[in-house]
């Protein structure tokens, strides 16, 4: 496709990088069909190619960023969707991602956006900060319909209500840093990220993972260093916090590569893998550029590393069916899509996938929050699909879709709590509740 | 650029008062909270389709969700007289959305319902905006599909698909767009709705629905569509075979026509194509071969087995360099990944692509593209060579870079010498993609002054006004205003 | 009546129209004449034949297409065809219905004839590639072409086959053709009544053995019959018809016809041959949603009509006395498809709609279409409608 930038602007690294990914572009409109907000909204400025015609607008202009495109950027999901519909390989993640840091840096935001956005770019990406916040949401729960009006903040609180759950879990022993060790022969050694949110909500998601492993013959390596991935920051366009977050957790593991070596970086929230294995991207001009491609490459969904270590289970199949959700930044993001469904397969259950497997569930990192309205239709039309296949339980490989799916007629419940379970691990709560039923 | 006529003046100065009208007309959809888009900024996304070679944002876009807000519309654009392009996916190679500066797009995609399917009487009824695979979608748990395939059917409306009498990889066997309709709702610049066919086989009278079907916009707005859905095969198998020059393909193709067996799909791609297309799907193209084809065949597996296995005997005297015969349904899905994949993944290689349409008799495969070839080194330009070989519908892709004025001018020359050359052999200008504005001041390479006259004589019984999709179909010069 | 023109050349053709356009006298518009019986009567003071305008002007077997002019017999264009292994998709129906005679190519396009592989092969009108015609002014104008996809333009063979020589007079057509089945077999089951018939057609065609034919005869002699036509490779008819058997076992008990058996079967329901009406009698065929097929025969039976089921249930070819009050129930019984009066005396033919009538809007833009193909209204005047 044709762009228009000046030799100046081409000088910056990030327009030119955005160029190159604009000039791939041409503009035949397969990603459409399997956008998501396209499909409930129906207007091509809610699809990539519209989107991406306005963010080519946007920084051709070199102007701000105006209310009208902040819109249609901000109703992106970064499900990455297009990413896998089209043939030309536009790598639309990073052009999306490049106009939301552009965003934040040239357009004010009315203030009740500008405050929810800073408190959940404060709040979920610290454990600590993100447990008293849910502890006290949890508490404020049955409020959610006391909050008035329909101004986008009292739907965005709303949504935040309904998304804390009715009990928020103690902090979990197993997650403490340190080497767990591998029982029997060491067959190697991996890092996992134990990552922030989901440390709060579902401390067992990390203790199936550490304990399947260290069964498997690997030592598992938590940094004390490490935490949030940075994805949560990044995809609100707030560059320094992500970096730093980022930078964070490349020192830490780069530091583990060079001392004692990984086989792995383990990642167990999909949405954290993506972005970790786009570090060596997002320093790609900063002087940890190596460090972050080393880092990038050993990172691993936890299901593909199970699929290269050679998972076995070691309980008889349960009886179970399992609507597998794959969740976008797993399929879309990182196109990791045969491994978690052989490998439960393997473990014995009866696993089925939903129609339109490729649409967003809605959770997509904070938009569920912020974009309530439409996460919501799309958490309503993904639950229908799933639900139709009959199923004991939903499975998923990230967190964001297990907090949005649960609540629903069939128990959530991540990849790797059953695959630990019929590896030896104990009975998932999930697992319990579709077999009591 | 594109020549377009003048915008009206009296409509230009009027852009507000028609954008209110038109928000009163259409209500605000409840997600998006909008469905008139007049702001500049968020005009120039819609200022193009498929071709965006050419762009030229409207004065509004409307995004009605009813056949009756199409009428209104419609109603009112007649009265003031407002010029109309309607848009689907936005997928046209012809440029068949092209807006005008004075024209309000009228964007069906928000129209995507699927509103009956009967399996017994093998019809569905949807809606415009529904897309041509979504259909298949809606029907193939019971094994049924919609046959017309054009390589954008995960994204182009089945109201474009109407409208373009679009074709695909299998109408081979089973035909294009205008013979897998039943009914069509159709909305008249008027902002009549009149229901054309329905449930039952040619209606007698005037064939309204062949007429329609393949206008590109003249003539009305189509707002839902009766469609006959088929029952699939028990199984269909696609094959690979590569040869090391064009000629050995295209005697190949000769061959299996000649010898009784049509395939449900017999398609063409020469050595940038395979290579481009290969880095996309990873189907297992042979990147040693000049060309290939890829040879689909239906039935049961003992069926396939007896075709595939006489493709081969028919193929292996023409010394192919590779024959490979899908083991599985995804070696068949990658394979055909690769094919409709095929323009975009060409924007691997190259920045952009002119895709020319024209249609040939399939005698004349080697030497037109050989002459292609020629033509080729004579402009400078790359061309990636895919089409429908068995109806010899091609699809020469014309590699430049937008960003250099030159380069574009020269893709322009280089795909109107290849379209003369397909009317000069005994062809056509487009097999599928239609005119649009891209081929508009051709047809007179095709057609007489007369027949360009009869033709903008029907157009006029419908739209006296030409206020339908205007600067398509017709030479500009001579275009009634 | 004097003479009719019979012009050789199409040159002809455009100054016999060309003449009457000048002289703004109609002209009845036909081929060898031999559906005369079918529609309203012309009034013209000529009549212009196409018949003089014979021959096939080019046949590329491995392209798979075939051109003629307008007045070659049809026998003749499906010789050629037979004598490559080739044949008409569309399996048009022969003169029979109307007492016989040569029909010509041209005879059969514009009035849009389809026999029983309309179902699975398409109309007579979806294979025109390409025609040459004169329009009401005398002009020779040309639409599609030679080759098998084209959509330059606005698609005028579609509205020109069907339309009965009243937008113009077709004298070259161009047509895809396919090869000829290897052969072809027959599953006739003996089913309860036509609606358990048709619900053995949808069953068939919603099967994946590629059902070719499905007709349905109420008043066989065996009692009522469906019928399923399946024409490929040898060795692929007898697995699918067998297939098909089994599928189709609830039904009723059946038998398996041979290719000898099919071909006579399939060319009498091609003909309306089953109704074997008297030459009195009147003939139409409606087209209808194919489970309303059995409710349209039934209601026809009510009226003291006959009638038998093609294209799954949705063609309807029916026979019975040539009066206003028949007409009238085939009428009623085909809302809201379509009938078309095949065959009826004259003072019948001129006293009623012989197809449907067009709501306004579209009865006006069928006024506006034809005006901008024949201003002066010379080209078999009211032959469709009364008025046009």
């Amino acid at each position: 496709m044709q762009t228009s930038f000046t030799p100046e602007q081409l000088r910056d690294p990030d327009i030119a990088e955005s160029n190159r990914i604009l000039r791939t572009c041409v503009h035949c409109g397969m990603c459409t069909a399997t956008c998501p907000t396209f499909l409930l909204l129906g207007d091509e400025l809610d699809s990539p190619r519209g989107r991406i015609y306005l963010i080519k607008d946007m920084l051709e202009s070199g102007r701000p960023a105006t209310e009208e495109v902040v819109r249609h950027v901000d109703r992106c999901l970064s499900c990455l969707s297009c990413m896998t519909t089209c043939p030309s390989g536009v790598n639309y993640m990073h052009l999306v991602d490049h106009a939301r840091t552009y965003i934040e840096d040239t357009y004010a935001r009315p203030w009740p956006d500008r405050a929810m956005r800073r408190l959940l770019a404060f709040l979920l990406p610290s454990v600590w900060r993100f447990r008293v916040a849910l502890i006290g949401a949890s508490l404020a729960r049955p409020l959610a319909r006391l909050i008035p009006g329909r101004s986008a903040t009292a739907e965005r609180l709303r949504a935040m209500l309904r998304l804390a759950p009715a009990h928020v879990p103690g902090p979990s022993a197993m997650e403490r840093p340190g080497v767990f060790r591998a029982q029997g022969p060491r067959k190697g050694r991996v890092a996992l990220l134990v990552g922030c949110a989901q440390q709060v909500l579902a401390p067992s998601i990390n203790e199936a993972t550490i304990r399947l492993f260290t069964r498997m013959g690997y030592d598992v390596v938590v940094r004390r260093e490490q935490g949030c991935c940075g994805a949560l920051t990044h995809h609100m366009g707030m560059r320094a916090a992500a970096m730093r977050a980022a930078r964070a957790n490349i020192l830490a593991w780069h530091d583990e590569i060079t001392r004692e070596g990984l086989d792995a970086i383990l990642i167990n929230a999909s949405g954290c893998g993506t972005t970790v294995k786009d570090y060596g991207h997002m320093f790609r001009q900063e002087p940890e550029a190596a460090a972050a491609a080393a880092v990038s490459a050993l990172a691993l969904d936890v299901t593909e590393a199970l699929w290269r270590f050679g998972y076995r289970p070691t309980r008889e199949p349960p009886g179970l069916t399992v609507a597998y959700h794959s969740a976008c930044s797993l399929q879309h993001g990182q196109k990791v899509t045969a491994e978690p469904v052989a490998l439960l397969r393997r473990a014995g259950f009866a696993v089925a996938t939903p129609k339109d497997a490729h649409l967003c569930c809605g959770s997509a990192g904070t938009y569920n929050i912020l974009q309530p309205v439409i996460a919501g239709r799309l958490r309503a039309r993904k639950l229908a699909a799933l639900e139709a296949l009959k199923p004991d339980l939903i499975a998923a490989g990230n967190i964001g879709c297990l907090t949005q799916l649960s609540g629903g007629a069939v128990p959530t419940v991540h990849t790797i709590e059953l695959l630990d379970w019929m590896a030896g691990g104990p009975q998932p709560a999930a697992g319990g509740a579709a077999r009591g039923a | 650029m594109i020549r377009q006529p003048e915008p009206k003046p009296e409509v230009l100065s009027r852009r507000d008062e028609i954008v209110a009208a038109l928000r009163a007309l259409v209500p605000p959809h409840p997600l998006s909270g909008e469905s008139v888009i007049a702001d500049p900024l968020r005009l120039k996304p819609y200022e193009t389709d498929g071709l965006s070679a050419y762009r030229q944002p409207p004065l509004a876009v409307v995004l009605p969700s009813t056949t009756d807000e199409v009428a209104s519309v419609l109603r009112f654009c007649h009265a003031n007289g407002v010029r109309v392009v309607p848009r689907g996916a936005g997928t046209s190679l012809s440029g068949g959305a092209l807006p005008m500066a004075d024209s309000v797009v009228i964007g069906l995609m928000r129209m995507n319902r699927i509103l009956e399917v009967d399996f017994d009487n093998r019809l569905a009824v949807v809606e415009a905006g529904v897309t041509n695979i979504g259909i298949t979608r809606a029907v193939e748990e019971r094994g049924f599909f919609y046959a017309p395939d054009p390589s954008s059917q995960l994204a182009c409306m089945i109201g474009g698909n109407v409208m373009m009498n679009s074709g695909g990889a299998h109408c081979l066997k089973y035909g294009v767009t205008a013979n897998n309709l039943l009914g069509l709702t159709f909305v008249t610049i008027e902002g009549e709705v009149l229901r054309l066919g329905g449930a039952h086989l040619d209606a007698a009278g005037y064939d309204w629905l062949g007429l329609v079907t393949g206008s590109e916009g003249q003539l009305g707005v189509v707002t839902e569509v009766t469609v006959r859905i088929l029952r699939g095969p028990e199984g269909a198998r696609a094959m690979l075979a590569a040869f090391g020059s064009v000629e050995a393909a295209g005697r190949a193709v000769d061959a299996i026509i000649g010898s009784g067996i049509i395939p449900v799909a017999l398609e063409f791609m020469d050595r940038p194509c395979i290579h481009a297309c290969e880095a996309f799907a990873h189907a297992g193209y042979p990147l040693d071969a000049e060309a290939m084809l890829i040879i689909e065949v239906e039935g049961s597996v003992a069926e396939q087995d007896e075709l595939l296995a006489r493709i081969r005997d028919i193929c292996a005297p023409l010394n192919p360099t590779s024959m490979k015969i899908a083991e599985s349904a995804e070696q068949s899905a990658a394979i055909w990944k690769g094919r409709k994949g095929a323009f975009g993944a060409i924007g691997r290689i190259s920045p952009d692509y002119l895709c020319m349409d024209g249609t040939i008799p399939t005698s004349e495969l080697p030497g037109v593209l050989t002459r292609i070839g020629e033509m080729s080194r004579r402009y400078g330009l790359a061309v990636a060579n895919v089409f429908h070989a068995g109806d010899g519908n091609l699809h020469p892709l014309i590699m430049f870079d937008a960003n250099d004025p030159d380069s574009l001018r020269r893709a322009e020359a280089f795909g109107a010498e290849i379209l003369k050359l397909c009317v000069e052999v005994g062809g056509c200008l487009t097999g599928e993609h239609g005119v649009g504005v891209e081929k508009r001041d051709l047809m007179g390479v095709q057609f007489t002054a007369r027949e360009l006259d009869q033709q903008r004589a029907i157009k006029s019984a419908f739209d006296p006004g030409w206020l339908l999709n205007p600067s398509k179909v017709f030479p500009l010069a001579q275009a009634a205003g | 009546m004097s003479a009719p023109l019979a012009p050789a050349e199409e040159a002809g053709v455009a100054a016999a129209v060309a003449e009457a356009f000048a002289a703004n006298a109609p002209l009845a518009v036909e081929g060898a004449g031999t559906k005369r019986a079918m529609l309203r009567p012309v009034q013209a003071a000529r009549t212009l034949s196409t018949r003089a305008l014979a021959g096939i002007t080019l046949y590329r077997p491995k392209e798979l297409v075939i051109a003629a002019r307008a007045g070659t017999p049809l026998a003749e264009v499906e010789a050629a065809l037979a004598a490559e292994g080739q044949m008409l998709i569309a399996e048009p129906p022969s003169a029979a219905p109307w007492g016989g005679g040569a029909a010509t190519l041209g005879g059969v396009v514009a009035a849009n004839l389809s026999g029983p592989r309309r179902i699975s092969g398409g109309a007579m009108r979806d294979h025109v590639l390409g025609i040459r015609f004169v329009n009401g002014r005398g002009e020779v104008l040309r639409s599609g072409g030679r080759v098998l996809k084209n959509v330059t333009g606005l698609d005028l063979c579609k509205l020109l086959a069907g339309s009965h020589g009243t937008l113009g007079v077709l004298t070259e057509i161009t047509l895809k053709v396919l090869p000829r089945p290897e052969t072809a077999a027959t599953l006739v089951i003996r089913v309860a009544d036509a609606a358990a018939g048709v619900r053995a057609l949808s069953a068939g065609l919603g099967s994946p053995f590629g059902v070719s034919g499905a007709a349905v005869l109420p008043d066989a002699a065996e009692g009522p019959l469906a019928l399923l036509r399946i024409e490929d490779f040898a060795s692929f008819v007898a697995y699918r018809i067998g297939r098909l058997r089994d599928l189709l076992l609830p039904f009723g008990e059946s038998r398996i016809a041979d290719a000898a058996e099919t071909d006579a079967l399939w060319a009498a329901i091609r003909d309306g041959a089953p109704l074997a009406a008297g030459p009195e009698e009147a003939l139409w065929r409606a087209s209808v949603k194919p489970t309303d097929g059995p409710r349209v025969l039934a209601a026809l039976r009510e009226a003291g009509l006959r009638g038998y089921l093609d294209w799954g249930g949705g063609l309807v070819w029916i026979a019975g006395p040539a009066t206003a009050a028949a007409h009238a129930a085939v009428t009623a019984a085909a809302s809201p498809g379509s009938f078309t009066l095949l065959r009826a005396p004259d003072a019948l033919r001129a006293a009623v709609p012989v197809i449907p009538e067009e709501p306004p809007p579209l009865a006006a833009l069928s006024r506006r279409v034809k005006a901008a193909l024949d201003p002066k209204g010379i080209l078999n005047p009211g032959r469709m409608r009364a008025g046009l």
